[in-house]
């Protein structure tokens, strides 16, 4: 069984899967891992900053140059840079993923914290008996339920000699179990939550679509008629009592539902969005930038 | 000439780069002392009022920063305005909740919360619990935190960051216990929701502009005015570029651009949209502007990049 299969041995961030050296080079990596972690936290609070700082640039810098620096274009696995413009634009194109594992590697690290906060959570309104503590033991039991049967799911299936698990006939009891957990609890647990949202939308709009100043009902107005231009009966027999009137006169065709709803989703909703947008890509550059450069004090005074 | 630069060649870059040095430039003048202004921001005006009702009520303060998947700018900025709605609840005495999706925000998050009540001086009311990972499935985290809602009645909640479909679930269950409610969503998508459901809302920019309206630090202020003249930079291309199109399609045209060089025209035509200037401007060129290596098969072997079958090894 192999669990660590490599994609293209070839670099020195690979090794042959189920080859001692990618053992070597995972418990290397591991080591130095948990190294740098524990050495971080020597470092004296004020140069624990800069350490911070500089860290943060350097990943910036890096991504920057990935933006701006040129690609590659059309390269083929077996090209070989022919200058040294090309040469970094290679090693920026082959680092990138590396960089990208790195941020799954500390990810990887954070998921243990995210469990931790949760178990911490939770046994403790169960030692305690606090309020509904019941239901953190239907938490607890269901996730140590879905690690295990999950786990062994996915083991079992690695195995190149368990092929037959995709057929269902040749399953054991982890494989109903995870199913039953997965498909037939979890699943659609997530479907009954999302099919909810139809009902919040009724209740919210009930709410929303009351003419209580002049800018709710302009949103009344727009609203119904963009929901009448999408119900097919109405539009028809609107657009039939438009045609009686004046089948040739362009401004009384513009009068029909859809022509409306058209108008309002071309004309005014979408400027509108595309201006938002401009906004909001404008904040997030100003907000990159001031992180990139630390200038971003969290948490600043109020 | 790389393959970003294929769409739109240098002048997205260069945009960027203009863009970036306004932002900057507006930081040092704040930094230098000058005075800029910020309009007043409703939803922000808000958060005062709403922990203070939350501590009259003696119920706790409840935030949700996004689905964000990991810590990125737009959690930042969430996790930013938190921090503000802490202290103040820290002030008040007031327990706070935060809803974590993802285990790096959580971590972020923590430190930032103890940061806060450190500041304060009031280290022993953190309650490391207080910021908790819920889950990180959509729909398990929305049941998950409207569950906390329902069972602890929160007086006040805030929602900022990424937010998809889950975003009504949440609002309408805060609006059920009778919350105020401020929220934000970077995801335009969500943001009509937050305005049908919640007291206040935060549209598109103001998001960015939240922690430099509360904190007033020259740094964000003057990046906030910065971001004003990006604003007006975009506005006058967007101007220029109708005007100037609207003008030139007016007129005829005798040549037309092909094959990276202005050719004669057999016949004289009606300008189109391809032959404006903001056309040419915004679409780059590739036979012209971008120099790029002729196909594989057309280039003599001594030429290839190719450097042996193993790659590399010239």
């Amino acid at each position: 069984m192999n669990l660590f299969l490599q994609v293209d041995p070839k670099t020195f961030w690979n090794a042959p899967h189920g080859s001692t050296e990618l053992y070597v080079k995972l418990f290397a990596a591991f080591i130095i891992g948990i190294g740098v972690a524990v050495g971080l936290t020597f470092i004296p609070a004020q140069l624990r900053k800069w350490v911070v700082r500089f860290v943060t640039f350097g990943a910036g810098l890096f991504y920057v140059l990935f933006w701006i620096f040129p690609r590659p274009i059309s390269r083929t696995p077996t090209d070989a840079p022919r200058g040294a413009i090309e040469g970094v634009s290679f090693w920026i194109a082959d680092s990138q993923p590396v960089i990208m594992t790195l941020t799954n590697v500390i990810a990887g690290f954070m998921i243990g914290l995210g469990i931790y906060s949760l178990l911490r959570v939770h046994f403790a309104k169960i030692a305690k008996q606090q309020r509904d503590w019941a239901y953190s033991v239907v938490l607890v039991t269901s996730m140590f339920l879905m690690v295990v049967l999950g786990y062994g799911d996915f083991l079992q299936r690695q195995n190149p000699a368990n092929f037959g698990l995709a057929d269902e006939k040749n399953w054991g009891l982890i494989n109903y179990g995870k199913d039953l957990l997965f498909d037939g609890l979890l699943q659609n647990m997530d479907a009954g939550m999302f099919s909810i949202v139809a009902f919040y939308i009724m209740s919210a709009a009930y709410r929303a679509f009351r003419a209580r100043s002049t800018e709710a009902t302009i949103l009344l107005v727009t609203a119904l008629i963009v929901m009448l231009s999408l119900m097919g009966v109405v539009e028809f027999m609107w657009s039939g009592v438009i045609d009686r009137i004046s089948p040739n006169n362009g401004l009384v065709q513009s009068l029909k539902l859809s022509a409306i709803s058209g108008w309002l989703k071309g004309t005014i909703q979408t400027p509108a969005i595309r201006g938002i947008d401009f906004g909001v890509g404008i904040g997030l550059l100003a907000m990159g930038l001031r992180l990139w450069l630390s200038l971003e004090k969290t948490g600043g005074e109020a | 000439m790389g393959n970003q630069y294929l769409d739109t060649g240098w002048f997205m870059i260069v945009l960027t780069l203009v863009m970036v040095t306004l932002i900057l430039f507006n930081i040092s003048r704040a930094h230098g002392g000058k005075d800029l202004y910020i309009r007043r921001i409703s939803g922000l005006n808000a958060i005062d009022e709403a922990v203070g009702r939350a501590t009259e009520m003696g119920r706790p303060v409840l935030m949700v920063p996004g689905l964000s998947a990991s810590v990125n700018a737009k959690t930042m900025q969430a996790i930013n305005i938190f921090a503000y709605v802490t202290r103040v609840a820290a002030r008040f005495a007031n327990p706070i909740m935060v809803c974590c999706a993802d285990a790096t925000v959580l971590t972020v998050c923590q430190e930032v919360i103890r940061d806060v009540y450190q500041q304060e001086g009031l280290a022993d009311q953190y309650d490391v619990d207080s910021v908790r990972f819920i889950s990180d499935r959509q729909f398990a985290f929305a049941g998950g935190v409207a569950g906390l809602i329902l069972r602890e009645k929160a007086a006040a909640t805030f929602f900022m960051g990424e937010f998809y479909a889950e975003s009504l679930i949440l609002a309408e269950t805060a609006n059920s216990v009778g919350a105020i409610q401020v929220a934000s969503s970077t995801e335009l998508t969500q943001t009509p929701f937050f305005i049908a459901a919640c007291d206040y809302v935060l549209i598109g920019d103001e998001y960015y502009a939240a922690s430099a309206f509360l904190t007033r630090q020259p740094v964000l202020v003057g990046s906030l005015i910065g971001q004003d003249w990006c604003k007006l930079v975009m506005i006058a291309l967007i101007l220029c570029g109708a005007t100037l199109n609207s003008i030139q399609q007016r007129g005829m045209t005798k040549i037309e651009h092909k094959d990276g060089k202005w050719v004669d025209l057999p016949k004289e035509r009606a300008v189109l949209a391809k032959d404006t200037f903001f056309s040419h401007l915004l679409k780059a060129d590739p036979e012209k502007n971008i120099k790029l290596d002729p196909p594989r098969e057309k280039l003599p072997p001594d030429q290839l990049p190719t450097g042996g079958p193993a790659g590399g090894d010239k």
